[in-house]
């Protein structure tokens, strides 16, 4: 845990400096927009990658049935929502400077936004029951199915329509041939570092929800 | 294990059949949305294909999930232990998928039914859109029933059930939609090929989570 630590506020303070005053190729339209790119994109990894975490949680939970794996699963899926809202948020900026407003009717967008709605009704199903065994195994069971259902959500319908979204709708993206060197010295140190970013503050709620107890 | 859900499903039907209100509050309510929207639209009618698909999955998705929410409700509390001893998960959850797949095929096309009469259709191939409403009410049984489970389970029902479901339906929901489009034209397999494989796809999810996950939800 200690190494994650040093490891990741390493990569994070380069990634904000790196990603400010590095030199980015400039392109008609987007020009220093394309930093966003080392921001907004890692959120969402780390989105996926810790309410990833969070369903194998609640699989553990529902197969083991030690509570502790629904206290994990349910801090995931809390930092993962927050990420995501930080992508979205994110997004929207950018959506503002390179597409001229802050939302737009594009598969991608309400994909990601109907995503966060289905953990929102996990908060929901969570709130609404009392007995601590029951809400456990319920929200376990909601959470996996809720996943299993974001994954076509958010990676296949958009790219199977238009979208103006990068990397959907045969528009660029970070595939291997699209994009920069100079922007993946940044991009993948980002990912890394805001993930490990993702698990030290779940880590540290989980904690706080261990001792609460 | 085949016999024992028909045993299931003709036990849910017996029960439906004695109490008819059952059904037809469903019907009903169909019935009387669709006779909302027909109102609404006043003398101008719905000009526009699009406008005329949403506002039909719409109505039944709302359809769907009034009548899904009742498929556990039924089911008294102390029957539950007798269930437990009597049957597995698996053959109760999948009785009442069958029993919510037929039931849903009836009322879409009671819907559609009553749709085209009141506001007219844009459909061209109707094989191929009486195909799209069974599979529809396959998927979207396949994903109802097991969030039914939930709710049931929460015992809150009415307002649980759509706060679970809205979320976790929208992308059946947005494939049965575009393949619905395409319904009032020409069929071509062409057009609608990878839409019905990515219904296959989620279909085979649902339908293995159910399975997985409602043995864990049963389970006291």
């Amino acid at each position: 845990m200690k190494w994650i630590k040093i490891i990741c506020v390493f990569l994070l303070v380069y990634v904000t400096i790196a990603g400010f005053l590095f030199d980015v190729p400039a392109l008609p339209i987007l020009n220093e927009a394309i930093r966003v790119l080392f921001f907004h994109v890692p959120m969402w990894f780390t989105m996926i990658f810790l309410l990833f975490i969070s369903a194998i949680n609640s699989y553990y939970y529902i197969s083991k049935g030690r509570i502790n794996y629904d206290i994990k699963s349910n801090e995931y899926a809390n930092v993962g929502v927050f990420f995501g809202m930080l992508g979205i948020i994110s997004g929207m900026l950018w959506a503002k400077f390179t597409w001229g407003t802050y939302w737009t009717n594009d598969p991608k967008l309400n994909g990601s936004a109907l995503g966060l709605l289905i953990y929102f009704s996990y908060f929901v199903l969570r709130g609404s029951v009392k007995d601590e065994l029951k809400k456990a195994k319920i929200s376990s069971v909601y959470n996996i199915f809720a996943f299993a259902m974001l994954i076509p959500l958010i990676f296949i319908l958009p790219r199977m329509t238009d979208s103006l979204h990068p990397g959907n709708g045969g528009n660029p993206g970070f595939n291997v041939y699209d994009m920069n060197s100079q922007l993946r010295v940044v991009f993948y140190p980002s990912v890394i570092g805001f993930i490990l970013f993702g698990i030290w503050i779940t880590n540290i709620r989980v904690r706080i929800k261990f001792l609460n107890k | 294990m085949l016999k024992k859900i028909f045993i299931i499903v003709s036990k849910d039907l017996k029960i439906d059949l004695s109490q008819g209100h059952l059904f037809f509050s469903v019907a009903l309510y169909l019935v009387s949305s669709i006779f909302v929207v027909y109102l609404s639209f006043g003398s101008v009618g719905i000009k526009d294909l699009s406008t005329w698909v949403s506002l039909f999955w719409v109505l039944i998705l709302f359809g769907s999930i009034t009548s899904i929410s009742k498929s556990f409700l039924h089911e008294s509390k102390k029957r539950d232990y007798y269930y437990y001893f009597l049957l597995s998960p698996t053959e109760l959850i999948f009785s009442k998928l069958l029993y919510n797949f037929f039931y849903l095929i009836i009322l879409c096309f009671i819907a559609f039914g009553f749709y085209s009469l009141l506001i007219g259709s844009f459909i061209e191939s109707y094989l191929f859109f009486y195909f799209i409403l069974v599979v529809g009410s396959f998927s979207i049984s396949n994903c109802l029933t097991l969030v039914s489970a939930i709710s049931y389970q929460v015992r809150n029902n009415s307002s649980i059930m759509s706060v679970l479901s809205f979320p976790i339906i929208l992308p059946i929901l947005l494939i049965l939609i575009k393949i619905t489009k395409i319904s009032a034209s020409n069929f071509s397999w062409n057009l609608v090929q990878d839409d019905i494989y990515l219904l296959i796809l989620l279909n085979v999810i649902t339908l293995s989570l159910s399975k997985i996950l409602f043995a864990y939800l049963w389970r006291n």
